[in-house]
């Protein structure tokens, strides 16, 4: 009794170990493909992408025929309305916010889940400082009955480029 | 031969209408609530389990003489268990995208009470071939019961079908897409399927 | 501290497993039918929940993870969950078998209860401490136990109005369960 369901356990062990050995590497191949897709999607064209760590961020330096174009930033904000929301930001080679493409969010469907489209305007894309909501004080729409996603977002941009800022300085 | 095609085509329809899991059975609800937010969504959940449920029941059939009574639902977790992971690694290698919308889902679909129960009252008591049958039927038809909601949620919810905008989304009900959504389509399907085959 | 009670409220009401997370629907719609089967349910469900995130969570830490095993994490937690509460049925038959008559035939439905082994991937995938583990996982189980107490209620009302006949059962429970999973999103956003 206990033989048989031995028996079936390492039977399943041992297909598992066989399907893991052979998607171990495309897993890690899909992955790396969805990141250098959203940092395509938010700097201009480049040939060459250095990975780096700053200040428990991740930063990526792209450049084209050696010379730096940009620098995207894989940023956060935990005061999502349902949590963590990651952003992926890209900052060119002056300083402006070329582009950004939200990575991960649990927001409400309908409401703060349209921050993916909603922020792609002159009010945050090309800004060469920090952002704020209308609210706040700022220039930025906020999303209609989605105030906090969207001071969330903010929040995430502004993270940003302090890192992009110090990252840059530190590097002079 | 003949009887046999009979009876397989039969319990793939049964799947279907007569023993459709969601409608009739209703077994699988979470996933169901969970993942029809979208008609491609639940389609996508819907042909993931049935992957899962036609493969489960074809290994359980084939060693239901082996296993010996006492220990067979441990052995059957371990089987469905065993497919549910091999799903997982497929999906996250080939198709990312479809594997983090449809999130926790996909592993919780060892503990979807369909397979379970298709494996207590099946599987373990028929040939190969009828099991494959069976899990194909029973599969389809959590899938279309999944794409029936998700399109129902989707259209009243965000005003598009398999995201293609058939209204403007402003003048959709937004309650639709979200969790009180899914309850109340669920249970006026349920309803109006009562309703259909009662009369 | 403050963290403790945040995650609590936020466990129990703000994204309560049942109204906002979808988990555990099937006991949930089979269970609520009567206040002391609901309660009977949910005490059941804490104690598995409890117990199964702390097992769960050490397999995880230290022997998945070290072993570089992370893909076996949807088999090895089932069966963590199976075995223990085969191990509570015995226990409990033995110890005591009055509140085995009560709660008996629910246990063998937590095994299958998406709620215990989802709570085991959340806490596993959101990288949880111990102590916070458990906390969480006792927390969600409240909430659990909260929602099951409630349609317990309004079933219990609900099965002498006059519901029409397609809607009798779990439809109308359902849509009950709708009108709730509204009330509850009223918790939501809601921060320490």
């Amino acid at each position: 009794m206990l033989l048989s369901l031995t028996g079936l356990t390492v039977v399943a062990g041992l297909a598992l170990g066989a399907v893991n050995y052979f998607t171990t590497e495309p897993i890690a191949k899909a992955r790396e493909a969805s990141r250098r897709e959203a940092i395509a999607a938010v700097l201009p064209e480049f040939d060459n992408l250095e990975d780096i760590e700053y200040r428990s961020l991740k930063l990526y330096e792209a450049s084209l025929n050696g010379n730096t174009i940009g620098i995207a930033v894989e940023t956060y904000s935990d005061n999502g309305f349902s949590g963590r929301i990651d952003i992926m930001a890209g900052f060119d080679s002056e300083g402006a916010l070329y582009g950004y493409r939200v990575l991960n969010h649990a927001e409400t469907a309908g409401l703060g889940a349209k921050m993916g489209e909603w922020f792609q305007n002159d009010n945050v894309i090309g800004t060469t400082a920090t952002i704020a909501v209308k609210a706040d004080g700022g220039d930025v729409d906020a999303i209609t009955g989605a105030t906090i996603t969207s001071r969330a977002f903010t929040d995430a941009i502004n993270r940003a480029r302090e890192a992009y800022e110090n990252y840059s300085h530190d590097s002079k | 031969m003949k009887i046999t095609a009979m009876t397989a085509s039969k319990v793939l329809l049964d799947g279907i209408i007569k023993r459709n899991p969601t409608f009739v059975l209703l077994l699988g609800m979470c996933p169901t609530l969970g993942t029809t937010s979208s008609a491609l969504t639940g389609m996508s959940m819907g042909l993931a389990t049935m992957a899962v449920l036609t493969c489960s029941n074809a290994a359980i059939s084939s060693i239901k003489n082996l296993v010996p009574a006492m220990v067979r639902i441990p052995a059957f977790i371990v089987v469905i268990a065993s497919f549910v992971t091999i799903l997982q690694m497929v999906m996250q290698a080939w198709t990312p995208g479809l594997y983090s919308n449809l999130g926790i889902f996909i592993p919780l679909i060892v503990v979807n009470c369909i397979l379970l129960g298709r494996a207590e009252a099946f599987a373990s008591k028929n040939s190969i071939w009828l099991s494959i049958c069976d899990g194909l039927g029973t599969g389809a038809g959590f899938t279309i019961a999944l794409t029936l909601i998700g399109l129902v949620r989707e259209l009243l919810g965000a005003g598009s079908v398999f995201d293609f905008q058939v209204y403007d989304s402003s003048y959709a009900a937004l309650l639709f897409i979200l969790a009180p959504g899914a309850f109340i389509v669920l249970g006026l399907l349920i309803a109006l399927f009562n309703r259909i085959t009662n009369s | 501290m403050l963290e403790y009670l945040a995650i609590i409220f936020s466990a129990i009401l703000v994204n309560n497993i049942v109204f906002a997370q979808f988990l555990g629907i099937c006991p949930f719609i089979g269970v609520s039918k009567n206040l002391s089967s609901a309660l009977g349910m949910g005490a059941a469900v804490t104690f598995v929940m409890a117990v199964s995130s702390a097992v769960t969570w050490l397999l995880q830490h230290y022997v998945l993870l070290p072993l570089g095993l992370a893909y076996v994490q949807t088999i090895a937690f089932i069966l963590v969950i199976a075995v223990l509460v085969q191990m509570l049925e015995i226990i409990m038959k033995k110890t005591s078998p009055g509140l085995y008559a009560a709660l008996g035939v629910f246990l063998p439905l937590i095994t299958t209860n998406c709620a215990v082994l989802g709570v085991a991937i959340i806490i596993a995938q959101k990288d949880y401490d111990f102590v916070y583990s458990i906390v969480y996982a006792v927390a969600t189980a409240l909430g659990f136990a909260l929602a099951l107490m409630i349609m317990a209620g309004i079933r219990t009302q609900l099965s002498i109005t006059d519901v029409p006949q397609p809607m009798r059962g779990v439809p109308v429970a359902l849509i009950t369960a709708g009108i709730l999973a509204m009330a509850f999103m009223g918790f939501a956003g809601i921060k320490f």
